[in-house]
């Protein structure tokens, strides 16, 4: 494939992406009930579609401050191997075709937590976008959990 | 045949081509005067007849009946089924009339 | 209001679509039989199916100039079918130009347009098929053959739309025999006329026909006829003839229903609270009898509760109803030969249940003869019929509904499915792969993509959407397969989804719920009465020790300074706790929803439900929690003690 569809989304001034085809749909978020004892950075649980679905709060995944929910504040729902878990993002509005050319490796420009996260680098136009590996996203956490129980 | 021969009573004329749908007009519109051709596809007429005075609220109007059979019996047959009038086939406009207007003219007949 | 409707028409225009499509391909075979002497009988039954199915759809959505026409297409059709017609050049045009002008009528209804002119064709195609007698076979697939009464009353309304007894007559005439025809006097005193009448019809065509001031009703449950394919003995015969009783329902109102269950519960248990909290103000026989009122309400309110679930309840053949013909399209179209057995379609389950499954069903069963069948030539080669048998079954075992679809093909290719998972970057284990794992790699987003305008749409696809929607449902799904004997998926679905009851407590700004079968006892604990007891705190209870546990902090919620707890007691004897709420706020039926991500799996949550309103609330394993608290406490080695001063 020379070119893929990705969905973009910004966290803390960042934009970041996604393939569209890892994220079932874009939510706007009423409410958030909160889950004792789960990890620092899962903000709690919602319905989504008629199931639960968890909610990461991609500022502090990210070590950013967390910032109060406004009108902007998209809940992505993600889907892999089975598990669709919601990334709770500033705002999320646009789609982009990014040609596998304009990818990069992300080099040591990047750091930070979302360093472990990213996949490439893609500059379009005179934009910089981080292409999110949903896998590690998702699997790092599990990690995570394991540690916190 | 019968509608013509009654235009001149400047009444509307409903046909019926078969006994229910007979007794089906009569049940949805009110019905001065009906005339009823004993040989019918699905019902015979007489039994139209003893269903249509059967019930109270046709039991006044005026039914002439159209046959075939000129015997006596048949015409007992049909008086006592309820018939006010009773013609034979063929029969000449001007006397359908004649009975027509008779019959809607004269009082109400007694109670069957 | 009309966002029903518009759906019910949605439906409506889909189905026609279906049915027109393969009209339009039946229409072309036909044609090519001009001049021979007997037309291809399967291609006529098809036919003749489709014009009768697309006349009963057109009734149930009122759409007159479509039922008309499609109505003196079937009966032409029928003629034909007899042999009492052969079809020539002329009626041949006819039917190209019936079929052209019911494709145009459904259009303009879709558009909004004007209605087509129906009329002249429809009188043409009555030409064609008057030579005809009426047949008094029966027709319709899913109805059964039996002795029925019709009752039609007419009246002067329905005189105006054209329908008075002979009308009738013509109707009952084409499903059936008609046995006996007599005027009578109903109990109002109106005069009605009665049929006995011997023939097969369709719950869709009674209903529709009711408008019509007809009323049926069942004398005697004959055989059954079955639909085009051949069916097990799971079918019951009888009792599904249309009395004239039915009434469409739509679930919006069904909701509605369950809505104000639920709120009628909550009030009744409020009324319960009240009426305890009278106990000692009444005389006793006052308080008595409000007490016998209360129980009877409940009583009365869950025999209503599961009455409108069981109107929600439909058989699970409605899903299996279309497959027969899509399959014989695509077997046509892939040049396979397939033959569909169906089992089971008498299973009842929710119609939301129903809705939902039919696309995945659909896909299944579309995978499985696009793919999953091999030609006559390979079949033939390996030793197995000429035609692939689908088969279709549906069964129900306490709460579950299992859905079977399996075919007699290839079955999957493990190795396909793998360069297939590894070209899209799914991520493969080495080794054989074992079914589990072949269903995970088919299901997996990505895992087959169309084109592009999906993915961007970020939608999953094929058995991704299959699994997306068993999940939401609450459902599994289950994959056997061997390659060269063919593929096997089963499905399981909740019966009802699962409810159960439970009491809403507050503690801090969050609400809970408690699964009330886990709670022994409620009670109310005064603050000042709870001692300390080296890291413990206790407080006494019916005159023992019982160890208390704040849910505040168990769940790291808000601690409220309070003057009294309430408190549910769980365990018993000397495993009795009691977990300390803020305040017990509710009591009622919760649909319980499962939290089964790792991310949010934790020992004190078993689940979320939504009281209503959207959001989430946690339901506990107070169980948990208490034995969470006792362990911390023995963790810091103390005993609890059994005496206090």
């Amino acid at each position: 494939m020379s070119a893929e569809n990705y969905i973009l989304f910004t966290i803390a001034g960042t934009s970041y992406a996604l393939p569209s085809q890892d994220v079932a749909h874009v939510e706007m978020v009423e409410q958030i009930t909160r889950v004792p004892n789960a990890p620092a950075f899962v903000d709690g649980v919602v319905f989504s579609r008629g199931q639960v679905v968890p909610a990461i709060n991609m500022r502090a995944r990210f070590g950013f401050e967390r910032a109060p929910l406004d009108v902007s504040s998209r809940l992505l729902v993600v889907q892999s191997r089975g598990r669709s878990v919601g990334l709770l993002v500033d705002a999320c509005r646009e789609f982009m075709t990014v040609p596998e050319s304009a990818v990069h490796p992300p080099g040591e420009a990047l750091s930070g937590l979302s360093a472990q996260y990213v996949e490439g680098v893609a500059s379009v136009g005179d934009r910089l976008i981080v292409l999110l590996g949903l896998e590690r996203l998702l699997g790092s956490t599990e990690h995570a959990v394991a540690a916190g129980a | 045949m019968v509608k013509v021969a009654l235009a001149p009573l400047a009444m509307e004329t409903v046909e019926a081509a078969s006994g229910l749908e007979a007794i089906e007009r009569l049940a949805v519109a009110p019905i001065n005067l009906m005339v009823l051709d004993l040989n019918m596809p699905d019902m015979h007429g007489l039994e139209v007849l003893g269903f249509v005075r059967a019930n109270q609220k046709f039991h006044n109007i005026p039914i002439i009946v159209l046959t075939t059979r000129d015997d006596a019996a048949s015409r007992d047959a049909a008086a006592q089924a309820g018939a006010t009038r009773y013609l034979t086939k063929p029969f000449k406009p001007e006397a359908l009339l004649t009975e027509a207007r008779q019959v809607l003219d004269a009082p109400v007949p007694g109670a069957r | 209001m009309s966002d029903q409707l518009d759906s019910f028409l949605d439906d409506y225009f889909a189905e026609a679509e279906e049915h027109l499509a393969v009209i339009r391909r039946a229409l072309l075979i036909l044609e090519q039989s001009i001049g021979r002497p007997r037309p291809d009988a399967a291609n006529l039954e098809e036919l003749f199916r489709s014009f009768h199915s697309l006349k009963g759809i057109a009734g149930m959505v009122d759409h007159r100039e479509t039922e008309t026409l499609a109505h003196e297409l079937e009966s032409y059709l029928r003629a034909i079918r007899e042999g009492d017609t052969a079809i020539n050049t002329a009626g041949m045009d006819a039917l190209i130009k019936g079929a052209g002008t019911l494709e145009a009528s459904i259009a303009a209804r879709r558009a909004n347009a004007p209605a087509v002119d129906t009329a002249a064709i429809a009188a043409e195609l009555r030409g064609f098929a008057a030579a005809t007698p009426s047949d008094a076979r029966a027709d319709a697939p899913v109805a059964i053959a039996a002795n029925c009464s019709c009752i039609f009353t007419p009246s002067p309304a329905l005189i105006a739309r054209g329908i008075n007894v002979d009308v009738v007559r013509a109707r009952l005439r084409e499903i059936g025999e008609i046995i006996s025809a007599a005027p009578m006097i109903t109990s109002q005193g109106a005069v009605a006329f009665q049929f006995a009448v011997r023939g097969t019809l369709t719950d869709e065509q009674a209903a529709a026909w009711r408008n019509d001031g007809m009323a049926f009703s069942a004398i005697a449950p004959g055989s059954a006829i079955g639909p085009t394919a051949s069916e097990d003995s799971g079918a019951a015969a009888g009792a599904i003839l249309s009395s004239g009783h039915y009434v469409r329902v739509d679930l919006a109102r069904l909701d509605e229903l369950m809505r104000m269950i639920g709120n009628l519960v909550i009030l009744r248990s409020r009324l319960n609270d009240t009426v305890e909290r009278s106990e000692r103000h009444l005389p006793a026989a006052h308080y008595r009898a409000m007490q016998d009122d209360a129980e009877a309400i409940e009583r009365e309110l869950r025999e209503l509760r599961e009455g409108v679930m069981r109107v929600r309840l439909v058989p699970v053949g409605e899903i299996f109803r279309r497959m027969p013909f899509m399959v014989r399209d695509l077997a046509r179209e892939t040049g396979r030969s397939v033959n569909v057995v169906m089992s089971g379609h008498d299973t009842k389950i929710d119609k939301f249940l129903v809705e939902r499954m039919m696309d995945p069903v659909l896909h299944i069963v579309r995978n499985a003869v696009s793919h999953g069948v091999e030609s006559p030539e390979e079949r033939q080669a390996s030793g197995k019929p000429l035609a692939a048998t689908l088969r279709l079954g549906a069964s129900a075992s306490g709460e579950t509904v299992v859905i079977e679809i399996a075919d007699d093909g290839r079955g999957i290719d493990a190795e396909r499915v793998a360069a297939r998972a590894r070209l899209v970057g799914l991520p493969v284990p080495s080794g054989p792969l074992d079914n589990a794992t072949l269903l995970e790699l088919i299901s997996a987003p990505g895992f087959s993509t169309r084109d592009k305008s999906d993915r961007v749409s970020g939608r999953g696809f094929g058995m991704n959407v299959v699994r997306e929607t068993l999940q939401e449902l609450g459902g599994r799904m289950q994959l056997e397969t061997e390659r060269g004997h063919g593929t096997r998926f089963i499905i399981e679905l909740p019966l009802t989804l699962a409810i159960t009851a439970a009491m809403l407590a507050r503690v801090g700004d969050q609400v809970f719920a408690i699964p009330q079968a886990s709670v022994r006892e409620v009670a109310e604990i005064e603050a000042a009465s709870i001692r300390a007891l080296q890291g413990s705190e206790i407080v006494e209870f019916r005159g023992a020790p019982l160890p208390v546990v704040r849910l505040s902090s168990a769940l790291g919620c808000r601690e409220t300074p309070l003057d009294r707890f309430h408190a549910f007691v769980v365990g018993s004897g000397a495993a009795a706790v009691g977990i300390l709420v803020d305040r017990i706020v509710g009591h009622r039926e919760i649909v319980v929803r499962a939290t089964s991500d790792p991310l949010i799996r934790v020992d004190a949550v078993t689940g979320a439900t939504d009281l209503g309103d959207g959001r989430a609330v946690l339901i506990l394993d107070v169980a948990a929690i208490a034995r969470q608290a006792r362990d911390r406490g023995a963790r810091r080695g103390l005993a609890v003690v059994k005496d206090i001063a």
